[in-house]
C-alpha cells in the first residue's frame, strides 16, 4: 500500500516536472516561432501592426531578398571556413595544453596555468584595440588568418580539457606504460578517445561562439568580400530596419541562425552526453 | 538545343568579358556607405526616377553613375548603420574608403583629427557651388572654416498629425486644418481636451529603448526659449531655468498620460499609423511612408494626415533639432585621378540632390529647394523653411552622438520619476562635459 502510494506519489511529482519542462520550452519556443512568422510576412504589412503576422498572405521575398545580395553566399563560406578551421586549431591546441597541465610536469606549470586561466577574466573588448592595433602592423586585416587566430587563445577550452584529462585515471597511463606505449601514443589512442564528450562540448561552443562572432570580424574584415555572415548580413539591413524592414530582419536572423540549427539537430545526441558527462564529472 | 545553349553561354563570356574590361579601364574608388542593400529591386536600375525609399535611390544612382561615367567605376561597400566603428577600423588599419557617407553631427570628430579632406577647392575645381548650400547644411559641413563634405540632405523632427483624431476632439479649423498649439499652457489644454473627446493620449512617443525621442525634443524646446546651451563647445549648460522649464513640460505630458508609454521605435511608428494617437513627434523620414497610407481606405489614416514643423511653443527662435546625411573624402594617399574621380562623383550626387530628397529628407541645394519640382512633393512647401531653421549642435562640438545619448537617458530618467529634474539635468551637464573633457 505504501509502495503504491509512493508511485503516484512519484508520478504525480513527474507529472508536475514535465509540466514545468513543457511550460519552459513554450516560453522559449514562442520568439523562435515568432521571428519564423514574422519572416514570411511582407514588410509594408507588418510597419502597420505585427498583428497581420497571424493573417493570410505569407511570402518569400524576404529570404529571396537575401540571396539576392550579391555577396551572401561568399560570406556564408567565410564564416564556414573561419568557424571550422577555428574549432579544429582550438580542439587541437586545448587537447595537448590540457594533457600537459594534467599529464606532464614542467617547471610554472602552477604559475603558468594561473596565467592561463585569468585569461578568462578578460573581456575581449579590454584588449580589442591592442589586438587590432598589432594585426594593423602585421598588415593582416581583411584575411582568413585574423579571423582565426584570435580565437585560438581558449581559456576556457584550456581548463575543459586539463580538467578533463585530470579526471581521467592515472592507472589507464600506466597500464599503457607497461604495454611499452610512448607518451604520444598514449595521448593520442588512449586517452584522448576518452576525452570525446569534452572534445565534443568544447568544439560545438567554439564553434558557436565563432559563427556569431560579431565584433572583431567588424572591425577586422572590413572589405565586403572578406565579411563574415554576421557583419554582412547586418550590413544589408536598411536604416529603419526595426519598422519599415521587419520581415527581412526576421528572415535574416533565420537565415543566419539556420546552420547553427542544423548543427544542434546532427550533434544533440553528443551535446546531451557531453552535457550530462560533464554534470556528473 | 545544346548549340543554342553554347552560343548563349558564349554571348555572356564575351560580353562579361568585355564589362570587366570596361570597368577595368576606369578610375575605381571606393564608397562607403549604410542605407541597407536592395540589389533584388534595385540592383539592376540605373533610372533613378524609379527607385524609392534610401536604400532604392541611393542603389539607383550609383548604378547609373557606373553606367553613364566614362572614367570612374564606383565599388560600394555596405555597412551597418552607423558604420563609424568600421570606418575607423578602416582608417587605422591604412584601408580607408575613398569616400564614405558621414553624419554631420560626427564630422568635427573625424576632421579635427586631420582624417578628411577640406573640399572647397576641389568643390569649385568641378562646378558644386556652395553658395547654394542651404543654411543647414552650410553649418553642418563646416567645421573652423572650411568645408569637409557634401551635405546631402537634412533631415529634421516633425509633428505627423492624425486630421481624423484632431476632428473628433475639436481640433481643427474650418478648412480642416490642424490647430497647432501656440505656447506650453496651450499644447496642455489641447492634450486634455483631445484625451476627454477621443479617450486617447495626444501624442505617440518612441520612448522605450532609444534616445532620440529625449535629446532631440529637448533640443528643440531649448532653442525655442533661445538657450544657448554650448555657448562654449567644449561644455554644456543643463542646469538652467531654460533646460528645467523644456523638462518640466515633457515631464508633466508623461505624468498625465498625454502620451503613449513604453513603445520602442517600431511599435510607435505602427501606433501612429493605427490611430493610437493624435501627433507623432518624429522625422522628415516617415513623410512619404505616411502619406502612402493616408491613401488607403479604411485606416486610421485615411484622407486624415497632415505634417507640420515643430510649433512654436516659447516666444524665442524657430530653430528645432536637426542632423544631416554628408559625404567625405577620407585622407589618405589617392592618386590625381582617384581624387578627380572622387569629386566627379560627389559632383554627380549634388546634381541629382532632387532624387535624394523624395525619401523625405530635405535638399542641401537652395536651387531645389524652391523648385517647382520640389515643391511638388507632398507636405514639402510646408517643411521647406526647416531647411534653414534646422540647427545641429555647433560645429565645435565634438562626440555628439555620445553627449546626445547621455542626454537622453538623463531625460528619460526624469520623465519616468527615476531622477527629479534638478538631479538629472545636473547629471547629464556632469556626464556631457566629463566626455567632453576626454575627448580630443
Amino acid at each position: 500500500m505504501a509502495h503504491a502510494q509512493k508511485i503516484v506519489g512519484r508520478r504525480a511529482g513527474d507529472r508536475v516536472i514535465l509540466g514545468a519542462v513543457i511550460f519552459l520550452a513554450f516560453l522559449w519556443v514562442v520568439p523562435v516561432l515568432w521571428v519564423l512568422i514574422l519572416s514570411f510576412k511582407a514588410n509594408s504589412e507588418l510597419m502597420l501592426s505585427t498583428g497581420s503576422a497571424f493573417r493570410l498572405p505569407y511570402t518569400l521575398k524576404n529570404y529571396a531578398d537575401i540571396l539576392a545580395s550579391s555577396g551572401v553566399f561568399r560570406w556564408f563560406f567565410n564564416s564556414v571556413v573561419v568557424a571550422s578551421l577555428n574549432t579544429l586549431a582550438t580542439l587541437i591546441l586545448a587537447s595537448l595544453a590540457g594533457y600537459g597541465f594534467a599529464r606532464t610536469e614542467f617547471p610554472f606549470k602552477n604559475v603558468i596555468f594561473v596565467l592561463v586561466l585569468l585569461g578568462l577574466a578578460i573581456p575581449e573588448q579590454a584588449v580589442i584595440i591592442a589586438r587590432h592595433q598589432m594585426f594593423t602592423d602585421w598588415k593582416m586585416h581583411n584575411t582568413y588568418l585574423a579571423l582565426i587566430l584570435p580565437g585560438l587563445s581558449n581559456a576556457f577550452g584550456v581548463f575543459l580539457m586539463t580538467q578533463y584529462f585530470r579526471s581521467i585515471p592515472m592507472d589507464i597511463d600506466e597500464a599503457a606504460m607497461l604495454d611499452n606505449a610512448s607518451r604520444f601514443k598514449i595521448f593520442w589512442r588512449v586517452l584522448l578517445p576518452l576525452t570525446i564528450p569534452a572534445q565534443a562540448t568544447l568544439g560545438i561552443f567554439t564553434f558557436l561562439a565563432c559563427w556569431n562572432d560579431y565584433l572583431w570580424p567588424l572591425i577586422s574584415a572590413t572589405k565586403p568580400e572578406m565579411f563574415t555572415l554576421t557583419v554582412g548580413i547586418a550590413s544589408t539591413q536598411t536604416n529603419f530596419a526595426q519598422s519599415e524592414g521587419l520581415g527581412f530582419l526576421m528572415a535574416q536572423a533565420v537565415f543566419a541562425g539556420l546552420p547553427v540549427f542544423i548543427v544542434y539537430l546532427f550533434f544533440q545526441r553528443y551535446i546531451i552526453q557531453a552535457v550530462a558527462g560533464a554534470a556528473i564529472r | 538545343m545544346k548549340i543554342l545553349s553554347t552560343i548563349l553561354l558564349a554571348g555572356a563570356a564575351l560580353a562579361g568579358g568585355v564589362a570587366a574590361a570596361t570597368a577595368a579601364d576606369k578610375t575605381e574608388i571606393s564608397v562607403s556607405r549604410f542605407f541597407g542593400a536592395c540589389e533584388a529591386d534595385y540592383g539592376n536600375v540605373t533610372d533613378v526616377a524609379k527607385a524609392n525609399g534610401e536604400c532604392g535611390i541611393i542603389t539607383a544612382l550609383i548604378n547609373k553613375f557606373n553606367a553613364d561615367s566614362p572614367t570612374t567605376h564606383v565599388k560600394v561597400d555596405i555597412v551597418e548603420w552607423p558604420g563609424y566603428d568600421q570606418l575607423t577600423a578602416r582608417i587605422r588599419s591604412g584601408e580607408p574608403p575613398t569616400i564614405s557617407v558621414m553624419h554631420e553631427a560626427v564630422i568635427s570628430d573625424y576632421s579635427s583629427r586631420g582624417l578628411l579632406e577640406p573640399l572647397d577647392k576641389g568643390f569649385k575645381a568641378v562646378g558644386v557651388d556652395t553658395a547654394d548650400f542651404t543654411g543647414a547644411a552650410k553649418a553642418g559641413v563646416t567645421k573652423d572654416g572650411q568645408i569637409y563634405a557634401l551635405p546631402f540632405d537634412t533631415h529634421t523632427w516633425l509633428w505627423h498629425v492624425n486630421l481624423n483624431l484632431f476632428k473628433q476632439a475639436g481640433l481643427v479649423d474650418a478648412s480642416g486644418n490642424a490647430i497647432l498649439p501656440k505656447s506650453a499652457d496651450e499644447l496642455l489644454a489641447q492634450a486634455k481636451q483631445f484625451k476627454e473627446k477621443t479617450g486617447k493620449p495626444y501624442f505617440v512617443s518612441t520612448l522605450a529603448n532609444e534616445k532620440a525621442f529625449y535629446y532631440r525634443t529637448f533640443e528643440t524646446l531649448l532653442y525655442q526659449q533661445n538657450s544657448n546651451f554650448f555657448a562654449d563647445p567644449t561644455k554644456i549648460s543643463l542646469v538652467t531655468p531654460e533646460a528645467k522649464t523644456a523638462l518640466t513640460l515633457l515631464k508633466t505630458i508623461f505624468d498625465k498620460d498625454y502620451t503613449t508609454k513604453n513603445e520602442d521605435y517600431a511599435a510607435s511608428v505602427a501606433g501612429f499609423s493605427n490611430g493610437e494617437g493624435g501627433v507623432f513627434i518624429c522625422g522628415t523620414w516617415l513623410v512619404n511612408s505616411y502619406d502612402e497610407e493616408a491613401k488607403k481606405p479604411g485606416v486610421a489614416l485615411s484622407n486624415g494626415y497632415a505634417v507640420a514643423p515643430f510649433p512654436q511653443l516659447y516666444p524665442g527662435s524657430p530653430k528645432v533639432w536637426a542632423d544631416g546625411h554628408s559625404w567625405v573624402i577620407l585622407k589618405a594617399n589617392l592618386t590625381d585621378a582617384q581624387r578627380k574621380s572622387a569629386y566627379e562623383f560627389l559632383k554627380f550626387l549634388w546634381d541629382n540632390d532632387f532624387q535624394w530628397s523624395r525619401t523625405g529628407h530635405l535638399p542641401t541645394s537652395q536651387k531645389i529647394l524652391t523648385s517647382a519640382e520640389f515643391m511638388a512633393l507632398p507636405f514639402r512647401k510646408v517643411l521647406s523653411p526647416l531647411a534653414q531653421n534646422g540647427t545641429a549642435l555647433p560645429a565645435g562640438v565634438k562626440r555628439q552622438f555620445g553627449a546626445q545619448d547621455m542626454e537622453g537617458e538623463e531625460i528619460a530618467a526624469a520623465m519616468r520619476g527615476d531622477k527629479s529634474i534638478d538631479d538629472a539635468l545636473a547629471s547629464a551637464q556632469d556626464r556631457i562635459n566629463t566626455l567632453l573633457a576626454n575627448a580630443k
